[in-house]
């Protein structure tokens, strides 16, 4: 399969027409209204993939489809919405046991429910798509309830996951969704609706690239805030969305944060945005300065997240360029303290005036001995990027080189 | 492309306006929307039927191409589309007035998004004044983030920044 930004539109088309038809169904089903949280697609890795599994039972509901996008489709509720469910749709049952006719509850609604994604797919890719029986899955791990991930993935390095988190307005149930395609018969599937020949775009292997510049980009950052303030960093989160533009600031919370944005310049060209909580902010200053000052974040507070963002960002961009093979310049860094959408908002608005959809490169990293968050949201042009991807020697990502594509000291 | 735009939310605090959107109420329900950088929010309302819109608009103008369903993410578009709605549900046209906030400059000096609050800003403006929509009121520039919440019955616009808490207008 070969992918490009129209290619991963009508995907992301397909995901959100699916989502609604699901959103409807549960509707129905519990007589509630429903509300789409969120439809995204990402590029996860199998670790990834199974940290969104590491807080407790999940239920899930299975079923491998056969036209369209081929792969498996997959409901999957945590324990308590499970349970609710079962409240909902078996009277007299005790919930704190999940018998048999529990279960069978769970499958009925879960298999409407992924057949609610697949009939919105099956519209937006004109075709018909099959299903397999429905197969109950349950346990505490990504294994648990996806099965073997090698086979999901379809034995690529990074999965192409669907995923859309829907809830019932007033009630604790709420449930994800994934989608496995396989990856051939996704492009056979696209190359019919898309009307263009199947050589345009870079094929899918090359995300491996993504993977590779998701890694070094968030270790580089990680390293630089540990070097610099002394605190224990990891990172929590890497996740490449591929979103609407408009989607970018829905995404950010409102509340007052802080925030070092940088344009940068190269083979890709884009924008990188570190935003902390002002608790986080507070952290750093306080490393970062021999005295605190009264005002954490004033002048000199905002002089020290400067410095320090300046760092991240050089560190961030050269484990891009290094991935990459190319050479990446940076701004000056832009410091701003006020509401975190509205921060973003300008950078939304920026990119919309060339492109209709984004990869956002989203990455938490946390500090394990403090309160300290930073989320890193990188946007690539989509045009760079693809062409950045499309050079890449995938025999020879990763491969190191002996210095940074830029200085790191000028602030 | 075919794309399938997003609904604005319903709870019983009102409707919730995101990015790009807008929505149409008769009843005096409030509207809402966050976070406004750069983006502009276009708040409409006729007050002898109490019908009320807002928007939270994103870009000057829609290219052809651009999907009716993206009406909410255009100056242009949005405006129209509203005062359309408006009519439809029982507005008097030429009773419509409009309140608008938002358009700030972010980022200082950095070339980072420089003057797409402005330009935002002056398409609303001509957009409004093209449909004879007189502004009644408006909060705008700057280099501050703003909400809204939108009393359409009143007409009254509460207003709310990180630095200066609410104001109405």
């Amino acid at each position: 399969m070969r992918l490009d930004v129209n290619t991963l539109g009508t995907f992301h088309d397909m995901a959100q027409e699916g989502a609604q038809a699901a959103a409807d169904r549960l509707s129905k089903m519990t007589d509630v209204e429903t509300q789409l949280d969120v439809t995204k697609l990402n590029f996860m890795s199998k670790e990834d993939i199974r940290a969104e599994f590491d807080d407790g039972g999940y239920f899930g509901v299975r079923v491998r489809l056969a036209g369209g996008p081929g792969g498996q489709s997959i409901v999957v509720f945590d324990r308590e919405s499970a349970r609710e469910i079962v409240k909902t749709l078996v009277p007299d049952t005790d919930p704190e046991e999940f018998s048999e006719m529990d279960r069978s509850a769970i499958t009925e609604l879960g298999h409407i429910l992924n057949n609610g994604f697949i009939d919105g797919w099956a519209d937006v890719l004109e075709t018909a798509i099959d299903i397999s029986t429905p197969e109950f899955v349950e346990g505490e791990t990504a294994e648990a309830v996806i099965g073997d991930l090698e086979e999901a993935m379809g034995r690529s390095d990074l999965a192409l996951m669907f995923q859309s988190h829907i809830h019932a307005v007033g009630t604790e149930i709420s449930f994800s969704h994934y989608l496995f395609p396989n990856y051939d018969a996704m492009g056979e599937a696209l190359s019919k609706v898309t009307e263009r020949p199947r050589t345009e775009g870079f094929p899918y292997e090359k995300l491996t690239g993504f993977d590779r510049m998701v890694d070094k980009g968030a270790d580089e950052v990680a390293n630089s805030v540990t070097q610099m303030t002394g605190f224990d960093t990891a990172v929590e989160i890497r996740r490449i969305n591929f979103v609407p533009v408009e989607s970018i600031p829905r995404d950010v919370s409102d509340l007052r944060q802080v925030g070092v944005a940088f344009t940068f310049d190269g083979l890709p060209s884009g924008y990188l945005v570190f935003l902390f909580d002002e608790d986080s902010a507070r952290e750093i200053v306080d490393s970062l300065l021999p005295t605190t000052p009264e005002d954490a974040l004033g002048e000199m507070g905002e002089s020290a997240i400067k410095e320090l963002g300046n760092i991240m960002a050089s560190g961030f961009l050269d484990g891009w360029a290094n991935v990459l093979d190319t050479a990446i310049d940076m701004s000056t860094p832009n410091y701003i303290r006020d509401m975190g959408s509205a921060l973003v908002d300008p950078i939304a608005i920026e990119v919309a005036r060339n492109q209709e959809y984004a990869f956002v490169f989203d990455t938490l990293i946390r500090a394990r001995d403090r309160e300290f968050d930073c989320v890193i949201m990188a946007i690539p042009e989509e045009g760079d990027l693809e062409r950045a991807l499309g050079a890449l020697d995938i025999d020879d990502i990763g491969r190191e080189r002996e210095a940074p594509s830029f200085p790191i000291d000028e602030v | 492309m075919k794309r399938y735009g997003t609904d604005p939310t319903e709870d019983d605090d009102g409707i919730e306006i995101g990015i790009a959107e807008y929505a149409v109420t008769t009843n005096g329900t409030q509207l809402s929307t966050f976070g406004l950088g750069s983006c502009v929010a276009v708040a409409l309302y006729e007050p002898s039927s109490g019908v009320s819109a807002l928007a939270h608009v994103m870009l000057p103008r829609a290219q052809s191409g651009d999907q009716i369903e993206e009406a909410g993410k255009f100056a242009d578009t949005a405006v129209e589309a509203m005062l359309a709605e408006m009519v439809e549900r029982g507005a008097d046209r030429d009773e419509i007035r409009a309140k608008i906030v938002g358009g700030s400059e972010m980022f200082d000096f950095s070339g980072i998004a420089e003057g797409v609050g402005r330009r935002n800003i002056e398409a609303v403006e001509r957009e409004l004044e093209a449909l004879d929509v007189p502004i009644e009121a408006e909060d705008v520039g700057g280099d501050h983030g703003r909400s809204v919440e939108f009393d359409g019955e009143t007409g009254t616009l509460a207003l709310k920044t990180a630095e200066d808490g609410v104001t109405e207008l």
